[in-house]
């Protein structure tokens, strides 16, 4: 699963969820992409079960990218706990993803296979996402 | 009516008006209005704002690479797309910048390199490079180079010097650059080990 090595500080605010993706909106390294709709904090679980159930679908042959990395934390205090003393602990690592924002790419499968192991593995992602086609002109 | 209509897509004639109005107000009218605010330059001419029509121009630029034929006020003037701005989500076009170009001179642009065959079984073909920088006349731009990987083995390497370049077109990228790898699939995680997600994993495999 993905998680950072080292941090800079353990605990952060929570990411700004507002406005659409800036960088990282086309498909660039493989054939295929998920592309997301709607923003969405995407953690190294879900991340993970994507991966699997694109490459359990895939089986031999093809090559996935993962674009995202779950590199800011957010934090839970515990259950039935009164408010106050301090900032709760680490609980998950989350990517945040903006729309537009292409998450995983695939390459080297046929276009039925493609499409079908993206849409497994966008059923593990708690956003709106569609698959994306690279194009012509895109670098 | 489809004999028409395959000629309007072959022939890039695009009637451009010139504009004379700038800013984000301005270009939201008239994407609003079914245009795309779009700028030749090159040559040293002096940059020309237009406005081009959105359906004729996005049909064209499906192609990569495309030479339109601007009708400006009566005059022609050939221009090659040099740069599209999109919406990464609604996916329309919002800019486009195009570069003054005249017939039989050459220019520098990246050709899309596309596979063709299968390799042998258990192999996969690694594409490292995209596209090709090939210098070539600018009225005759090649759409892709195809290159066959059909009955490959594993450990070939395709260089761009090793690839047959459409006539006319002469190679700009380094040509040493690795374009082909093939290679035995490295073993994929599936997750098998007894991670967080294998109750998950498992279950879905025995739905199957």
């Amino acid at each position: 699963m993905l998680i950072p090595r080292r941090v800079k500080h353990r605990k952060q605010h929570h990411p700004g969820r507002s406005g659409q993706a800036t960088g990282g909106t086309t498909v660039t390294f493989g054939e295929y992409g998920i592309q997301a709709i709607t923003p969405a904090y995407v953690t190294n679980r879900q991340i993970e079960a994507a991966r699997i159930a694109m490459t359990r679908h895939i089986k031999r042959g093809g090559k996935v990218w993962i674009n995202i990395y779950p590199d800011r934390p957010l934090t839970k205090k515990p259950a039935e706990t009164r408010m106050g003393s301090g900032k709760g602990s680490p609980e998950w690592w989350i990517a945040n993803v903006k729309p537009g924002r292409v998450l995983f790419e695939l390459a080297g499968v046929s276009d039925v296979v493609a499409r079908e192991a993206l849409t497994r593995a966008i059923h593990k992602l708690p956003l709106k996402a569609r698959i994306i086609k690279r194009e012509e002109g895109d670098a | 009516m489809a004999e028409k209509k395959a000629h309007k897509e072959l022939t890039n004639k695009i009637t451009a008006e010139p504009r004379n109005t700038f800013g984000k107000g301005v270009a939201r009218k008239l994407r609003a209005a079914g245009k795309v605010p779009a700028v030749v330059y090159g040559h040293g001419t002096e940059p020309r704002h237009l406005s081009l029509p959105a359906h004729d121009v996005s049909l064209l630029l499906r192609k990569a690479n495309a030479i339109l034929d601007l009708q400006i006020e009566g005059e022609s003037q050939l221009a090659l797309v040099k740069d599209v701005q999109k919406d990464p989500l609604r996916q329309i076009i919002e800019h486009i910048d195009l570069i003054v170009v005249r017939k039989g001179e050459r220019v520098e642009v990246d050709v899309a390199v596309h596979l063709e065959g299968e390799p042998v079984s258990g192999t996969v073909a690694d594409q490292d490079a995209k596209s090709l920088l090939v210098e070539t006349l600018a009225i005759s731009i090649p759409e892709n180079i195809v290159v066959s990987v059909e009955g490959l083995e594993a450990g070939t390497h395709i260089y761009a010097k090793d690839i047959t370049l459409p006539e006319g077109a002469v190679l700009i990228t380094d040509p040493e650059t690795l374009v082909i790898a093939i290679s035995v699939p490295a073993e994929q995680d599936l997750g098998e080990a007894p991670e967080v997600e294998a109750p998950a994993a498992e279950a879905e495999a025995a739905a199957e």
